[in-house]
């Protein structure tokens, strides 16, 4: 009887020793953001770069942060074959403008385009620590729609939907060719 | 937080241990210094009967209640619950025990609000480890349990994680759906002290550490609480504490054949 008081002693130090913390791992798939390719419109299976692509939401004061280390102008530029942006997890559609080229030299080169995304919405149970997180399903009827914005035509030639579900920030959601 | 609770409940058991040998040595001196008297008295009359005392050990039913849970309901206005415990001596060491209870308790994570409320109710046996001196009715024991609760969650509010911070901070969004029927078993090992305070009053201390078996979790949520086995963690551990109060209703005595009261003395 006496070693399984031990044996309890011990035990119960163990459970001290490996109880988690109630912090959510950055590791988890939680709220996933909407990913779009680029590609190019002459040969659509080839990715192609887009060139000081900015995204700015509606209304709102300042582009989404595509460099972290970068400075108050160029964190806001992207010259990548791919962007995650975040849809909002309130509403059933999101609208952004990509300005491409943007803050360029020559202010002449800026295009505007719209983009306005429907999809619904499912909240999903992650855990303890990150609480839920929100699902997307991009609309069958009229997934987005395109805008030019600004007079200065439009630069996303096609635009295809490749995933409706978003779930995952490891799968292209949205294909923009140019 | 439940990192100190671990610690403190460790103390505890080796508070329990210590406090216990201590008043072991008190009574023996008291009962050395009651013992000339009573033979002062009867000396003529029992010479022959004294020479080996018989020994009967009380058996019955031990009932009450868990004074934190009771009393908890007064400054957490996040729990009510109540449990009732009791225990029926089968052997000189084995106690058959059960915990009869009910809760209301209303998690608030930083993501997440909820409230689990039900019943549980906890059966096994106690072995008490502790060699009574003379006629002392103290108990420190090692026991297991199963445990079963059936209860229902209510899901509050929770807030969605995002992230990207991009279009502000959303307020937590209220839910309020109740899932019911869920079920969960466990068994739990059980250490616990019982000191005879007065007559047939007994005070006990209770640490368990609950390995769940069975959990029926609702869709799109989680136990985050169940009654009778306490927060849920990662895996299938849970600990518990109580602090009971309780009577014993005394039925029969048995006799005790051997004369271990000389054995008894070089204790552990």
């Amino acid at each position: 009887m006496k070693k399984i008081l031990y044996f309890l002693l011990v035990f119960t130090f163990g459970l001290s020793s490996c109880e988690k913390d109630d912090i959510c791992d950055a590791n988890t798939p939680t709220t996933p953001r909407l990913i779009i390719s680029f590609y190019d419109i002459t040969t659509p299976s080839v990715k192609k770069s887009v060139t000081r692509l900015k995204v700015t939401g509606k209304d709102q004061p300042e582009g989404v942060i595509f460099n972290e280390g970068g400075t108050e102008i160029t964190k806001y530029l992207t010259s990548g074959d791919s962007i995650a942006i975040p849809l909002k997890i309130n509403e059933d559609s999101t609208t952004f403008s990509f300005i491409l080229n943007s803050d360029s030299s020559n202010p002449e080169l800026a295009n505007t385009d719209e983009i306005t995304f429907n999809y619904s919405r499912q909240n999903i149970y992650v855990s303890r620590a990150c609480g839920f997180k929100t699902i997307y399903r991009l609309n069958t009827q009229n997934p987005f729609v395109k805008n030019d914005s600004g007079n200065d035509g439009i630069w996303m030639q096609d635009v295809r939907v490749y995933n409706p579900n978003i779930e995952f920030e490891n799968e292209t959601h949205v294909k923009v060719f140019f | 937080m439940s990192k100190y609770f671990f610690s403190i409940c460790l103390l505890f058991t080796v508070f329990l241990v210590q406090s216990q040998e201590i008043t072991t040595d008190t009574i023996k001196k008291e009962i050395k210094q009651e013992k000339p008297k009573s033979k002062t008295t009867k000396a003529v009359t029992e010479t022959i009967a004294d020479s080996v005392p018989v020994k009967k050990d009380r058996y019955g039913l031990r009932v009450g209640v868990d004074l934190y849970k009771l009393t908890r309901g007064f400054y957490d206005k996040d729990y009510k619950g109540v449990e009732f415990v009791g225990d029926f001596r089968l052997t000189k060491n084995y106690y058959l025990a059960a915990e009869l209870g009910i809760e209301d308790k209303t998690t608030d994570d930083d993501r997440l609000n909820s409230t689990a409320t039900g019943t549980y109710i906890k059966g096994g046996f106690d072995y008490n480890l502790y060699n009574n001196w003379l006629d002392m009715e103290n108990i420190i024991s090692v026991g297991l349990r199963g445990g079963f609760s059936t209860f229902s969650q209510q899901l509050n509010h929770y807030k969605i994680y995002n992230s990207s911070q991009y279009w502000g901070e959303i307020p937590p969004v209220a839910d309020g759906t109740k899932y019911t029927g869920l079920t969960a078993a466990w068994a739990e090992v059980a250490l616990g002290m019982k000191a005879k305070v007065f007559n047939n009053v007994f005070v006990g201390f209770g640490v368990q550490l609950k390995m769940l078996l069975a959990n029926k979790e609702p869709d799109n949520f989680e136990n985050l609480y169940i009654p009778g086995f306490n927060r849920t963690y990662d895996g299938n551990f849970g600990v518990g504490f109580n602090y009971t109060v309780s009577y014993f209703i005394p039925l029969y005595k048995k006799k005790v054949i051997i004369p271990e009261t000389e054995k008894k003395a070089p204790k552990k």
